[in-house]
């Protein structure tokens, strides 16, 4: 039970060149007056606070969007990548964060793969080589793990996944941002069906424009990534992040719902 | 040479090569404190001693301390005043506006469009991995444009007797009280040296304060409810909270006191409730939101940020201005004035080297024990390693941590700080003093408070002269001589005039109402 909570919800989906928001609409339990701003990463932000006792909070955002899948480009390349003004254009995403730090021994077989292999063949690489080593395993790390300790522990989830890959990705010199959102499972079910879809995590590396790829799924970013918002690890995209006075009693549970409309 | 003897006390001789002061030549006085000299020599020694504990005590019974490795302590006053002459203080002053206005369209442009990175003005990688870069401060505009509404400018005078910008501090920058509490303390001890010179009252200073804040209101709100926010009485500068708060006559208020409902902020008080509309804040970044930066901070309030974003709130000062607070960021600001202002700098920094080159981060290396060695967003004089001075110990461990992030450390030409006579164990010696002005501004240009606070290192040779580093202070006099023409001509900061400081007339009384304009 909370006498007053304060909240940020990332759940708004963004508009990019693949993905335009017909409608989105987040609404809160019990029943207060949101705000909404777009944060430093470009993601749209709705904060509210409570004031009155609740025993639950409840956050529900319903977009509608219209998705395609992304279009590779040709990459550049490693000359270009690192090039001075690029380099420090893209600084925030060729730094390590505390989440995506990685030891010596991960690193160790990622400097072999620039030689041979464009950039999007690398991030391929990086990708695959992950999801050999770290097993796909729900509830194996909690939302606060860091990559190096999915690394140690070989098992992770999307999140743990996509932080490994882009710990390596920056240690390339390739620029790797964390994408927060959502995957339709599957294309196959039929329009109106309601299905369960799952809030997920996936990679964007700098090869002249920003490129998807989904390491956990070894696919790039097809017209089921529902991308919210980019950051340089979890912690800039959580999709709700709040504090509470009361006893810490709280349980965290997330549905995603989707159905494909056309 | 020889020591002078004056008022039968020994000047002891300054043998520092540094600037002094208040001599010229051994005995021989700048023209500026020729007076002050002659005045001072009436006194009998033994007064002059007693009225130097007079001043202690009136610090301790008014409670003016700062708190020094955990310990509560009076901040010395010394009672040899220090001089700036009106011309120089002019420079000084235009010098530290232009600072200031350069800093702020900086901040301006580095949580908005970013010219500046743009233009290769400055890297975005300096600014982003800049440990007080804010993102949540991101697009948040303060209401009159202003997010620097006090800033305090760290000056020291090298060895040729030129003023150099030491440090930026446009965070929460402190010490103003000792100022104010300086002059209290001086002109009941003193108030004999004070009838023979026209000094700059510096008391309007809160109600400068006041105004700048009342100026930063949101818009529409005609008569703003403006709050001082302190962590509490175990900050070091709590007693300046007290005292600026006391003095604007505005409530001084803990974060339990206010609390944030949809984005507007709320006082608690015995009778109810108030809106809140402008926050003079002395907590830090980290610890003023918990919702956006540490979720552990008891003294900060919660949905802070998001009230300033949606404009119901004015911070002061706003946050992210650490960033420009950064020393690495500091080695830029020339370029900033050049860039946004198109003037060029009217007070130099002093020289520094960016180690993340490496041929320059090499060269520094080989020689370590020749350069000042700072960590880019130290305060209060915490990391800073003397070449000259250090140890072989301090220099390995220093290297070390270079060598491990460049990025984090700046490398700085040893400024031998100018000199003044301060009273030492009933003694008066030559002491490294620097000067921290501080400048104020709600949005109608930049106000300087005539003077500042003249920290003084009270160890023979020390150079660090932060309070909280154990300094004291002295007095900060700016003479109100414009009316007199110097005999020689006027120059540039980096020579004195000489004359600049005499005063003809004999009788003038020092009044608020003259000096203050």
């Amino acid at each position: 039970m909370a006498k007053a909570s304060y909240n940020e919800a990332r759940m708004t989906p963004v508009a990019t060149h693949n993905q335009s928001v017909r409608q989105a609409h987040v609404s809160v339990q019990p029943s207060v007056p949101l705000y909404s701003y777009v944060d430093y990463f470009g993601t749209t932000v709705t904060a509210f606070d409570i004031q009155d006792l609740h025993t639950i909070l409840e956050v529900e955002a319903r977009s509608t969007v219209e998705s395609r899948a992304a279009i590779l480009e040709r990459p550049i390349n490693w000359g270009q990548i690192r090039d001075e003004r690029l380099v420090d254009t893209y600084s925030e995403y060729l730094g390590a964060t505390a989440r995506t730090q990685l030891s010596h021994e991960a690193l160790a077989n990622a400097a072999a793969w620039p030689g041979q292999l464009d950039l999007h063949e690398c991030a391929r690489a990086v990708g695959d080589f992950v999801r050999t080593r770290v097993q796909y395993v729900p509830g194996a790390t909690t939302v606060s793990s860091t990559a190096e300790e999915a690394w140690s522990r070989g098992e992770g989830v999307c999140q743990d996944i996509t932080h490994i890959t882009i710990g390596l990705l920056r240690t390339l010199g390739i620029p790797a941002r964390y994408v927060s959102g959502y995957l339709y499972p599957s294309s196959d079910s039929d329009i109106g069906d309601v299905v369960a879809g799952q809030s997920h995590a996936w990679v964007e590396y700098f090869s002249g424009v920003w490129t998807g790829w989904d390491p956990t799924n070894g696919v790039g970013e097809t017209e089921n990534h529902i991308i919210v918002g980019r950051g340089r690890d979890y912690d800039d995209v959580a999709p709700l992040k709040g504090i509470y006075q009361g006893p810490s009693s709280s349980s965290l549970g997330v549905s995603v719902e989707m159905s494909r409309i056309v | 040479m020889c020591s002078v003897a004056l008022m039968g006390m020994i000047f002891e001789d300054d043998s520092s090569g540094a600037w002094n002061e208040m001599f010229e030549a051994p005995g021989k006085p700048r023209p500026i404190y020729e007076r002050l000299f002659a005045e001072i020599d009436r006194f009998d020694p033994a007064e002059l001693l007693q009225r130097s504990d007079q001043l202690s005590h009136t610090f301790l019974d008014r409670g003016v301390t700062f708190a020094h490795s955990g310990e509560e302590r009076p901040f010395p006053l010394d009672l040899m005043p220090r001089l700036l002459g009106a011309i120089e203080w002019d420079l000084l002053e235009r010098g530290i506006s232009q600072r200031v206005r350069a800093l702020e369209a900086f901040l301006g442009d580095v949580y908005g469009a970013g010219q500046v990175f743009e233009d290769g003005v400055i890297p975005k990688s300096v600014v982003t991995t800049s440990s007080h870069f804010c993102r949540a401060a991101h697009s948040i505009e303060p209401p009159n444009g202003v997010r620097i509404t006090v800033a305090g400018i760290d000056l020291v005078r090298d060895e040729i007797g030129k003023f150099r910008i030491l440090e930026d501090n446009v965070r929460i920058p402190s010490g103003v009280s000792y100022v104010i509490e300086n002059r209290r303390a001086m002109t009941q001890t003193f108030s004999a040296l004070f009838s023979n010179h026209r000094v700059h009252p510096v008391d309007s200073y809160p109600a400068r304060l006041l105004a700048a804040l009342r100026l930063a209101a949101p818009y529409g709100i005609g008569d703003p409810v403006v709050v001082v926010l302190s962590p509490g009485v175990y900050n070091a500068a709590y007693f300046e909270h007290v005292l600026l708060a006391r003095m604007m006559g505005i409530e001084l208020v803990e974060g339990r006191d206010l609390v944030c409902r949809s984005n507007h902020v709320f006082m608690r008080m015995t009778n109810g409730e108030r809106p809140v509309h402008v926050i003079y804040r002395r907590v830090d970044d980290d610890w003023l939101d918990p919702l956006q930066f540490r979720p552990d901070s008891v003294i900060g309030v919660a949905g802070l940020v998001n009230a300033a974003r949606a404009g119901n709130v004015a911070l002061a000062n706003a946050l992210g201005n650490g960033v420009a607070d950064d020393k690495l960021v500091y080695t830029y600001v020339p370029d900033f004035i050049r860039f946004y202002l198109g003037e060029e700098p009217l007070i130099e920094n002093v020289e520094t080297f960016r180690l993340e080159d490496p041929d320059v981060l090499g060269e520094v290396l080989q020689s370590l024990d020749a350069y000042v060695l700072k960590p880019v967003d130290g305060s209060g004089g915490k990391g800073i390693v003397i070449g000259p001075q250090a140890d072989e110990q301090t220099l390995t461990s220093v290297r070390d941590a270079i060598i491990m992030s460049p990025r984090n450390w700046i490398a700085q030409r040893p400024v031998a700080l100018s000199t003044h006579p301060t009273l030492v164990d009933e003694q008066v010696s030559p002491r490294h003093v620097d000067l921290r002005p501080f400048a104020v501004s709600g949005g109608q240009g930049v106000w300087v408070l005539p003077g500042g606070l003249t920290r003084v290192a009270l160890g023979a040779g020390e150079l660090v002269v932060n309070s909280s580093r154990g300094g004291g202070s002295k007095d900060t006099w700016v003479l109100n001589d414009q009316l007199v023409a110097p005999r020689g001509p006027a120059t540039d900061v980096g020579q004195p005039p000489r004359n600049a400081g005499v005063i003809p007339r004999q009788n003038d009384e020092y009044t608020d109402q003259e000096a203050e304009q």
